[in-house]
C-alpha cells in the first residue's frame, strides 16, 4: 500500500487510482463490489451553475473497443450539489475533486464562488465544454482562452486547480504550457476524443466523445508529450481497462491515473489496477514515485 | 448489487427466435421481478442488460433474441462456461395483493412478466396475462407459469386471436392494476389507462454502466409540474406509466 502513494502537488493520494469525471456519477450510488479504500480520489460528474437536463436520446453508442457518449452535462446545478450531494459523499472518499464547467468566464467564476467555501481536495476545470462567447469552441482548444480562464479562477481560490484538457487540438503541449503558466496545479489528460457513430437500426447519428481502449494510444501520446514541457503533475486518463494500462501511463509521466468507462467493461478494474501496480513495484523493489515518467525521453537525457 | 462469475447451466432455443440462458445463481442477494442483470460479453466493450425471467435459489434464467454482435456471441455460450455478471440491478414492480390484475406485453418484453406473474400468483387469484406475439412459434409456452388466465394474440393468427394484443385487452375491463413490458408502441397505448388505475411499465434502453453512474440510458419522467431525465438502469426500469413522457 505504501509503495502506491503518490502526490499531485500538495495533494497526497494513498493510491494513484482516480475515478474520472462522468463515469462514477456523484459518488452517491453504492457500488458494492468496489473497494473504496483503493480509490485515491473521486472526481464528480461535471457541475454547472444552473441545473442542466442534458441531451435527448441517443446518448451512448458502443463502438469497436470503446463507446461514444453525448450526455450533455446533465447535472443538478452547483447549489443542489453543495447542499444535497457533497455532505453524503465526504466520508466515502479520501479526496474529492469537483469537476465544474461554465459556458463563459462569468459562469465559471459564479460556480467557484460557491464551491470554494467547501472542503474539497481540488477543482477540476472541464475545459472541453463549449465557450458560448467563442462560437462554441472549447476553452481548451485555444491557448489564450485556456490561459485566461485558469488565471481568472486562480485569483478566486486557493483550492488546487486541475485543468482537464481535450485531445482535440493541434498541439496539446501549447495548451498545457498555457495552463501551467496560468496557475493550474495539475493537468488531466485526456478528455474524450471527438467521434461519430451511425446507428443504422434507428437511422441516427451519435456525435460525441469517444472513450475506451481505442483511445489509449491518444492518451498516452498526450501525456508523453506534455510531461516533457510542464513541471506540474499529470493525471493520465483514457482507455485504462487493466493494470498494465495504468502502468504505461505512469511510465510516460502520469503521477496518477483515471479510470473511466473501463469500469463499465471490467467491474474488477480497481482491484486489478491496484494489485498489478503493487506487485510490479514489489517485484522491482520500487516506489510508485520512482517510476513516474521513467520511459519518457526527458529522463533518458538526465 | 454484486459482480459474480456464474456457470452456464443451459443456453438453448426456447423457440425459433428466442434463446433461454440459465446460469447458476451465485448471488447473495435476491432478485425481484423487474430487476435485470448486466452481462459481460467477450469482444464487446459494454455489457448487455437482460431482465430476469425466472429466479430461484439455484439458478437464474433470461430470455433473449439474437439482434446483434453481443447476443450472437452470447448465443454460442455452452454448458459449463463462465459468465461475468453484475446484478441484481434496477428497481422492481410493486407487488399488489388481492386485486384483479392485468399483465400485458409482447415479444422479448415478456421475460420480466414471467417472473412477475410467478410472484403475483402468491397474492392474487385473478390474474389475466395478455400475451402478444408475432406467431405461434415465438411464444414462450414452456416457461409460462400455470394458474394464470392467458389471452394470446399473434400477428398472423397462428395462435390465439389474430391482431394486436392491445385491441383484445381493450375489450376487457375491471382491472385494478396493470403491468406491462414490451414494444414501445404497445406501452404507449397501455399508459393511457393510468388515468384510471395504477399502471407500471418496464422500459428498455441502450445502457453503458447499468449502475446509475453514466446517465446514458435516461428517459423523460414527469416531476411535479416539470420533467427530468431519469435513468432506466437505476430509477427504473419500472416506472409508473403516468410519469412517462413518451417520445
Amino acid at each position: 500500500m505504501k509503495s502506491l502513494k503518490t502526490k499531485l502537488g500538495k495533494i497526497e493520494l494513498a493510491t494513484p487510482i482516480i475515478m474520472t469525471s462522468g463515469t462514477f456519477g456523484y459518488g452517491i450510488e453504492k457500488i458494492n463490489f468496489i473497494d473504496y479504500e483503493k480509490i485515491g480520489a473521486f472526481t464528480t460528474k461535471t457541475i454547472t451553475y444552473n441545473p442542466l437536463r442534458g441531451n435527448p436520446q441517443p446518448r451512448i453508442y458502443e463502438t469497436e473497443y470503446g463507446m461514444i457518449n453525448r450526455i450533455g452535462l446533465q447535472n443538478p446545478g452547483v447549489f443542489y450539489f453543495v447542499k444535497n450531494v457533497l455532505p453524503k459523499i465526504r466520508k466515502k472518499f479520501k479526496n474529492i475533486f469537483v469537476s465544474i464547467a461554465g459556458r463563459n468566464e462569468k459562469e465559471f467564476i459564479e460556480i467557484i464562488k460557491i464551491i470554494k467555501k467547501e472542503k474539497i481536495s481540488a477543482i477540476e476545470l472541464n475545459l472541453s465544454c463549449p465557450n458560448i462567447e467563442k462560437k462554441q469552441r472549447m476553452f481548451s482548444q485555444d491557448s489564450e482562452t485556456t490561459y485566461k480562464i485558469i488565471s481568472i479562477i486562480k485569483n478566486e481560490t486557493d483550492i488546487p486547480l486541475i485543468a482537464k484538457l481535450s485531445p482535440n487540438v493541434t498541439d496539446i503541449k501549447e495548451i498545457a504550457i498555457s495552463a501551467e503558466k496560468a496557475g493550474a496545479d495539475i493537468i488531466s489528460l485526456i478528455n474524450t476524443v471527438k467521434g461519430l457513430s451511425i446507428d443504422l437500426k434507428r437511422m441516427k447519428i451519435i456525435d460525441g466523445g469517444l472513450s475506451g481502449p481505442c483511445i489509449k494510444p491518444v492518451g498516452l501520446k498526450c501525456v508523453y508529450d506534455v510531461y516533457k514541457v510542464v513541471k506540474i503533475p499529470i493525471i493520465g486518463i483514457g482507455g485504462i481497462i487493466e493494470g498494465k494500462d495504468a502502468l504505461e501511463y505512469i511510465l510516460v509521466g502520469a503521477s496518477a491515473i483515471g479510470i473511466g468507462s473501463g469500469l463499465f467493461s471490467n467491474a474488477n478494474i480497481i482491484n486489478e489496477v491496484y494489485n498489478f501496480l503493487e506487485n510490479y513495484l514489489k517485484k522491482n523493489n520500487l516506489m510508485l514515485e520512482n517510476i513516474i515518467g521513467y520511459l519518457n525521453e526527458k529522463d533518458w537525457l538526465i | 448489487m454484486e459482480n459474480v462469475i456464474c456457470e452456464v447451466i443451459k443456453n438453448e432455443n426456447l423457440n425459433k427466435d428466442h434463446l433461454l440462458l440459465e446460469f447458476e445463481n451465485n448471488f447473495k442477494e435476491d432478485f425481484y421481478p423487474g430487476n435485470f442483470v448486466h452481462i459481460k460479453i467477450e469482444k464487446c466493450f459494454l455489457r448487455r442488460p437482460f431482465s430476469v425471467a425466472r429466479f430461484n435459489k439455484k439458478s437464474i434464467q433470461i430470455i433473449y433474441k439474437v439482434v446483434g454482435k453481443g447476443t450472437e456471441i452470447l448465443s454460442q455460450k455452452t454448458k459449463g462456461e463462465s459468465i461475468d455478471i453484475i446484478g441484481p440491478l434496477g428497481n422492481s414492480f410493486p407487488i399488489y395483493k388481492n386485486k384483479k390484475i392485468c399483465i400485458i406485453g409482447g415479444g422479448t418484453g415478456i421475460a420480466p412478466l414471467i417472473f412477475l406473474s410467478e410472484e403475483l400468483k402468491k397474492f392474487n387469484k385473478e390474474i389475466f396475462f395478455f400475451y402478444g406475439s408475432r406467431n405461434r412459434n415465438s411464444i414462450f409456452f414452456s416457461v409460462l407459469p400455470d394458474g394464470i388466465d392467458y389471452i394470446f394474440s399473434t400477428d398472423d393468427g397462428s395462435f390465439g386471436t389474430k391482431g394486436n394484443i392491445f385491441d383484445i385487452f381493450k375489450k376487457f375491463n375491471g382491472f385494478e392494476v396493470i403491468y406491462g413490458s414490451g414494444p414501445e408502441e404497445l406501452l404507449k397505448k397501455i399508459s393511457k389507462f393510468s388515468k384510471k388505475v395504477p399502471v407500471y411499465l418496464s422500459l428498455e434502453n441502450y445502457m453503458a454502466c447499468g449502475m446509475g453512474l453514466c446517465y446514458g440510458c435516461v428517459v423523460k419522467i414527469r416531476e411535479k409540474d416539470n420533467w427530468e431525465y431519469k435513468r432506466v438502469c437505476k430509477d427504473g426500469p419500472v416506472f409508473r406509466a403516468d410519469k412517462i413522457i413518451w417520445r
